[in-house]
């Protein structure tokens, strides 16, 4: 290009803020931090739960329902079994459950919202899908699902995935409807860009933000429904410990001995509420 | 009494009925305090109008916020008075003194007549709401009164009942009007009053304002970026730059004659209907200052031409120039600055064969549960090779889906365009888009964002694509290196410009710039109108540049259609459609834009 210069001298940008991940931004914040803590506790104990004990969860001593000790931090249950052991093993039950079953909602989902996005008459049966999914109440859905296929772990996690999906699908499907309209999409339109590059290249970086703060939610919601479905003996399969299943065992020992029921619901309100805390800070972290 | 005061000899020693003294605003923010005012002196006399003008970030409308103590959370008065008939200090006064001011004695008209409304009540029970908050009368006195204030501001009684959804953005404004007035204020702010509206519209308000206070005496303190508008309703201006009032006085002596270099500037740069066509704009270069940091010197030396060494490190204060205007500059000019009219690079269009043509074209958008709305029925027009075309129009004239059909995104229920050249659409026909912020992916580096086009089209290798990018940076006015950056790193104008690098990538024949300079401040819309034109001078462009300000199209283009309501209602060459408009809406039109060059200087232009 020749002569003419455009403007006597470039323009330059204003000195680059720092650029922070918005995610990163949002924790950082003191209700960021204290989820990330209490969360990151919670995890922690679960990972290292046969470091922490020295009894296997399903050891059965011969002293039922024992008070606090040192032997027994959390005292025994109804057959003898060590409290503390089973909490935390409990807890890493839990965490492979919601872990895996989480994710599993998200991408179903997602893969609905995408196909929703794509095909007028799929998105009317997409959408009444998740209609019916969220007509039912999660613990009703929980006994259907396992009347289908029986109780056990892999049914808890089939349950929480359908639960979930219909969240990150519409979601998702929001998001896209109205990121394509927005000027950068139609710009990226006009330069030549087809249906699954915008997708791809343009709108799904920009749609994603509300998805990660899904999920800290989705996990706290599936840590409440492996409780329930555990606490009316859906869940986890006894002898395999679950925070849901060890309150369920504590209900008929609440008078005489409360301290069984302690343990594993302060697991669950630390995991929920840390999660919360960190479903929170994210989602300031987006907005901005 | 210590505030200053400045009007003619004859009410100089009237004490002003609103008056800030060393008015100082901040605001706090991510990164820190931003002084968003720092500093300013103002006064206001029963039944006059002072027109506050500046650019975005000038601190006008944080100034008239403050006046009346309305600020955000956020914001916070650090010092100064604001005093209301001299004695009273509205800085230092409680809550619910204020809550006696606001309304009784300051009403104030904000920019959006859409959302400041309360949609779920009725116009009647605002009214009533507003005039009870007061105590005035009983249900019957201020029923009457209601219909009293809204035959004030022009709307039949009879509409009382209505829902501000009934209403047109323009009579919502009016609306507002009569709420702000209700209970007989002595001053009425005015924040932008007529900027969200068409302008035909706009002169209504305006007319209105200037009726309200030569009839109920009524101080106006309007805040506008419009030049126009000042010259053509204000007794004074006040022009507003970095926090601080920089030149104050009567509006013909300070439009005809500014002393102030940004004030200068800043008419320059107002695309106007009375220069001969294709007139170059005067852009002012650089951005205004941040003022999260400390300013230095007067905020405006890094833009300024004039600036000597004392402007860097010592801030200027508003000083006498003559006996009625003041400004706060060391090197003030001391006669008016006859600036000669520098011509646009232009090039004559290759008529040819057209190089796009659209013949018949209508489009109609049905949804459910709403009338259907034609927004384009049986337009036509060509565009030849190196053209500008100007296409002006209101709001739903039908400017935007136009463009859009053009380049694609939506299909037209009947008629024919056709694009000349090599093949595909994307690479013949690009836009440029209007809102700066929205129209840059904020995930993409601007590299990214440039090179996209070439991406999407499979051109050319990731190397010549680079060198590309570089080039168009380059071309457009940026520095190369900020390719690597983010969009929110650049201002409005910037962003623009990297916008037009987007479109111009896959070397296109047609641009198309939907409002590409609407959200923009003057002095950067300058800068921008002078990089398209040198742009299609430079590489044979045709340009379809759509817009609601006829004076920025005429000033850049060769031909201009006029759209009203989805039809072609004229087309001409730029100089005899604006000269002898033959169209009674393109007269409207016409008188609507305020011109910069105030009323009395014009008839001594002419005597």
């Amino acid at each position: 290009m020749t002569a003419a210069v455009v403007t006597k001298a470039p323009v330059v940008a204003a000195p680059a803020k720092r650029a922070r991940n918005p995610y990163v931004q949002g924790l950082l914040t003191p209700r960021g931090i204290t989820g990330l803590i209490v969360v990151g506790l919670v995890v922690l104990l679960g990972l290292a739960a046969p470091l922490l004990t020295s009894y296997a969860p399903t050891f059965q001593t011969s002293n039922a329902l024992l008070q606090p000790s040192g032997e027994h931090p959390l005292g025994t249950d109804e057959i003898g079994r060590d409290l503390w052991s089973r909490v935390l093993f409990g807890i890493r039950t839990d965490l492979i459950v919601v872990v895996s079953a989480v994710p599993l909602g998200a991408l179903a989902g997602c893969l609905l919202a995408l196909v929703s996005v794509a095909s007028r008459w799929a998105d009317v049966l997409v959408q009444r899908l998740f209609d019916v999914v969220l007509a039912f109440p999660g613990l009703i859905l929980g006994l259907t699902v396992t009347a289908v296929l029986g109780a056990g772990t892999s049914t808890v996690i089939v349950v929480i995935a359908v639960v979930e999906a219909p969240a990150f699908g519409r979601m998702l499907r929001g998001a896209i409807l109205s990121h394509r309209e927005r000027e950068y999409a139609l710009a990226a339109r006009v330069g030549g860009a087809g249906p699954a590059r915008l997708l791809v290249r343009h709108i799904l970086p920009n749609a994603a933000d509300p998805l990660v703060v899904q999920i800290a939610v989705s996990l706290s919601i599936a840590v409440i429904v492996e409780g329930a479905m555990s606490f009316i003996g859906i869940g986890v399969r006894p002898p395999e410990p679950s925070l849901g299943s060890i309150v369920s065992g504590s209900v008929m020992h609440l008078q005489d001995h409360p301290i069984y029921a302690i343990g594993p619901l302060v697991a669950i309100s630390a995991f929920v509420l840390g999660l919360n805390l960190l479903a929170e800070a994210l989602n300031k972290g987006v907005r901005r | 009494m210590t505030v200053t005061i400045d009007k003619p000899a004859e009410v100089r020693a009237a004490i002003p009925l609103l008056a800030a003294h060393d008015l100082r605003v901040v605001f706090d923010s991510a990164r820190g305090p931003v002084h968003a005012v720092r500093g300013v002196d103002l006064d206001l006399a029963a039944g006059e109008m002072l027109g506050i003008v500046g650019e975005s970030g000038s601190g006008k409308s944080t100034t008239a916020l403050a006046l009346a103590r309305m600020l955000p959370p956020a914001g916070r008065i650090t010092g100064g008075s604001v005093l209301l008939d001299g004695d009273t200090d509205l800085v230092a006064a409680s809550e619910a003194a204020l809550t006696g001011v606001r309304g009784r004695r300051i009403g104030m008209v904000f920019q959006d007549p859409m959302t400041s409304l309360n949609p779920l009540l009725t116009v009647r029970r605002q009214l009533d709401e507003a005039l009870r908050a007061h105590g005035f009368g009983d249900r019957g006195a201020r029923r009457a009164r209601s219909i009293e204030l809204l035959e004030l501001v022009g709307i039949p009684g009879a509409r009382l009942r209505g829902y501000p959804h009934q209403f047109s953005g323009g009579m919502r404004q009016r609306v507002m009007i009569a709420l702000a007035l209700a209970n007989r204020p002595d001053v009425l702010i005015a924040d932008e009053p007529t900027t969200a509206l068409d302008p035909t519209v706009q002169a209504q308000i305006l007319e209105l304002l200037d009726t309200l206070r030569r009839e109920l005496g009524t101080a106006v303190l309007l805040i506008t970026h419009n030049m126009g508008v000042v010259a053509e309703r204000c007794d004074r201006v006040a022009v507003m730059y970095g926090g601080r009032v920089v030149e104050q006085g009567p509006v013909a002596e300070v439009l005809s004659a500014p002393r102030h270099p940004y004030t200068a500037g800043l008419l320059r740069a107002v695309p106007r209907l009375d220069t001969p066509a294709g007139t170059r704009l005067a852009g002012i270069p650089g951005t205004p200052p941040d003022l999260a940091l400390p300013v230095l010197g007067c905020a405006f030396a890094n833009r300024c031409t004039a600036a000597v060494d004392r402007c860097r490190t010592e801030q200027p204060d508003l000083a006498p120039v003559t006996d009625t205007a003041r400004t706060a500059c060391w090197v003030p000019s001391t006669e008016a600055s006859a600036h000669p009219l520098e011509p646009i690079v232009r090039r004559a269009p290759d008529p040819t064969s057209p190089v796009l043509e659209v013949s018949g074209v209508s489009k109609t958008f049905r949804s459910r549960g709403r009338p259907a709305v034609s927004a384009l029925t049986d337009v036509d027009l060509v565009l030849y090779p190196g053209e500008t075309l100007g296409v002006v129009g209101e709001s739903g004239s039908g400017k935007s889906t136009l463009a859009r059909a053009i380049v694609g995104i939506h299909k037209p229920d009947r008629g024919v365009i056709r694009v000349a050249g090599k093949g595909r659409l994307a690479r013949e026909v690009q836009m440029v888009f209007q809102d700066p912020y929205a129209s840059l992916n904020p995930r993409m580096t601007v590299g990214d964002i440039v090179a996209d086009p070439l991406h999407a089209q499979h051109i050319g290798t990731p190397l010549e694509r680079r060198a590309r990018v570089l080039e168009l940076l380059e071309r457009v006015g940026l520095d190369p290196a900020v390719a690597s950056r983010f969009p929110r790193d650049f201002s409005g104008g910037q962003r623009q410009r990297i916008g037009i690098a987007r479109a111009l990538a896959p070397a296109p024949s047609v641009l198309i710039c939907d409002e590409a300079v609407s959200a923009l401040d003057v002095s950067v819309q300058a800068q921008v109108v002078n990089l398209l034109a040198e742009l299609q001078a430079d590489l044979g462009l045709a340009l379809l540049f759509i817009a609601h300000d006829l004076a920025v199209v005429r000033s850049i283009s060769h031909r201009i259609v006029v759209l009203r309501e989805g039809r072609v209602v004229e087309t001409g060459p730029a100089d005899d459609l604006v000269a002898h408009p033959q169209d009674p809406y393109t007269k409207a039109l016409l008188a609507a834009v305020p011109s910069p060059v105030p009323a009395a200087m014009r008839a001594a232009e002419a005597a």
